[in-house]
Order: C-alpha cells, then structure tokens, then sequence
C-alpha cells in the first residue's frame, strides 16, 4: 500500500487519470514519430514504384532469416512488455522486474542479431557507393533505404532498451513505485518501436522472395 | 505457535490467490501473440508464392493487421479514453494525408 502512496503525483487526483496522462502524452509524440517514419516510406514507396524491378533484385539480398528471427524476438519481447505493464496496474513488483528485465534481454538479443546481420551485408559490400556488386544501380537505392530505416529502428530499440534498464533500476531500488504511471509510457513506446518494424520487415526481407 | 500456523495458512492462501492472478495477466497478451506469429508466418509463406504485385499487397495488409492488434490489444487502444484514440488517429490521418499527396503528383506525371 505505502508503494500506491507514492506514486500519486501532483496535480492528479487519481492514478488511473495520472496514467492517461503519461498516455496521451507518449501518444502526442509517436504520432509526430510516425510522420518522422511515414516520410522514409513514402520515399520508399515513390522510388519502388520507379524502380519495381531493381527493388526485387536488391531484395533478394536482405538476409531473410535474420529478419525473421529478429520479428519474432521483437513481437516476444512486445508480450513481455504488455505483461509487465498489466503486473506493474496491478502492483505485483517481482512479476514486472521479471517482464522488464527479459524485455530489455530480447532488445540486446535483436541488436546482437542486427549486428551479425550488419557484418553478412558488409562482407557481400551491401552498401550503396564505389564496388556496389549488384545492377542495375537504382539496386543501390534499396540498400540506401536498407541501411537508414534499419539504422534508425536500431537507434530507436537503442533508446528504448535503455529505458527499460533504467526503469528496471529505479523499481528495483524502489526510488519510484511500479504502480505509477512510469510503465505506461515506456510500454507505448516499445510496442511503437515494435510496429514499425513490422512495416520494415516486408519492405526490405520480403520484396523480391517470389 | 497457533499464531504461526495460522500466519503460515494465511501466507499460503495469499500465494494461491496471487498465482491463478499472475496466469491471468499472461493469458490475454499470450492469445495475441500467439495470432501475430500466425500472420508472420503467413506473412513469410506469401512472400515465397508467385503473386507480382499482389506479394507487396499481400505482405502490406497483414503487416496493416498486425500492427492494428498491437495497437488495440497490447497498446490498449481499444480500451483508451476518446482523446487518446484520436490523438493516435491523428497520426495515421496525416499520414494518410502524406501519402496521397505525395502519389497524387507521381502517379498523375505523363513522362
């Protein structure tokens, strides 16, 4: 009960408008974050419909099986997250450092994964410049486009595992309560991260399979 | 020493009780989870058929899906108050907006 006292702030009257709050706000954010995100796919989009042939072929490249594993590590890591967000309303304190703790192990695991992904393209020269080995060049506008979405996907993961450790710390020194509205934003944000890769993983894995 | 037993019989029921609650808060995230894998797999499986325009279509609407049960389900969209439902609305109608202005111009282009 002292943890629910605590996590009451100012000017709130009850935690349940204090969540909503914390909601609204992460919400107001991710929807400038889609923007940020919708005008890399519209550009995507504006040259795959230029470049239909050359995307297929590039396509071809994007090491599928690390893509896969990597969608499923994140949807894991999204139902892990979702079950520390349900422990932490309903004040079970160990179940949440336990969710939060193999969320932030499943972000590393996608990142360890990105990273072995990054060294298979960079030994095939995957990227756009000088000795780019496939043709024509528009292929070299997908991997631009490779290059960047992952790269700030990864930025974004990075963000959020960070988050999810710092959090994991502050609850488990019971500097702040896990009944608060902490796990409210950062359960949004990582499901977000989560979605947008579920846009980028058919877009550069997928294109070119058939 | 009854004052123990009787403390002990307390703990335990308070277990039993947290137990069945801990399963329950896994139970509905879980189902979800478990019909994203269902569309990935669909999603890969897809790719693979020999559809032409119809691949990129096929693996845009199920991603569109699964993105809109996460949103729902684990971002809890569904049960949101109006103003969060509209503020992330607000979102998708603009990016909505991006897109058909944007293929306005290079679809309607006669080169």
């Amino acid at each position: 009960m002292s943890d629910t006292a605590g996590a009451l702030q100012h000017p709130w009257s009850t935690l349940r408008l204090q969540r909503e709050g914390v909601g609204l706000g992460m919400w107001i954010f991710l929807a400038s974050e889609v923007l940020f995100f919708g005008g890399l796919f519209a550009s995507y989009a504006v040259y795959r419909s230029f470049n239909e042939d050359a995307f297929r072929v590039a396509g071809e490249h994007a090491e599928i099986v690390y893509g896969s594993i990597n969608t499923v590590v994140l949807l894991t890591s999204s139902l892990t997250m979702t079950v520390a967000l349900r422990a932490a309303t309903a004040n079970m304190r160990d179940l949440t450092l336990v969710c939060l703790g193999i969320t932030a192990a499943l972000g590393a695991a996608f990142l360890l994964c990105k990273g072995l992904e990054y060294r298979e393209d960079l030994k095939e020269h995957l990227f756009p410049g000088p000795h780019f080995p496939l043709s024509p060049p528009a292929t070299q506008l997908f991997w631009g486009f490779y290059w960047i979405m992952t790269g700030i996907h990864a930025v974004h993961l990075c963000g959020g595992i960070a988050a999810v450790l710092t959090v994991f710390v502050l609850f488990k020194r019971r500097v702040i309560p896990v009944q608060g509205s902490t796990m409210e934003g950062l359960a949004i944000y990582w499901h977000f991260v989560d979605s947008v890769w579920l846009v980028l993983y058919p877009l550069l894995y997928l294109a070119g399979r058939s | 020493m009854s004052d123990d037993a009787q403390s002990s019989r307390r703990e335990a029921a308070r277990r039993r009780d947290r137990e069945p609650q801990a399963w329950w808060l896994w139970k509905g995230p879980a189902v979800v989870w478990l019909v994203l894998l269902v569309l990935f797999g669909l999603s890969l499986g897809t790719a693979y058929l020999p559809l032409g325009n119809g691949n990129v279509a096929a693996n845009l609407a199920i991603a569109a899906v699964m993105i809109a049960l996460l949103a729902a389900f684990l971002m809890d969209l569904r049960s949101a108050q109006a103003i969060i439902r509209i503020t992330a609305g607000a979102g998708l109608f603009w990016l909505i907006l991006m897109f058909s202005l944007t293929f306005n111009d290079y679809l309607s282009r006669h080169y």
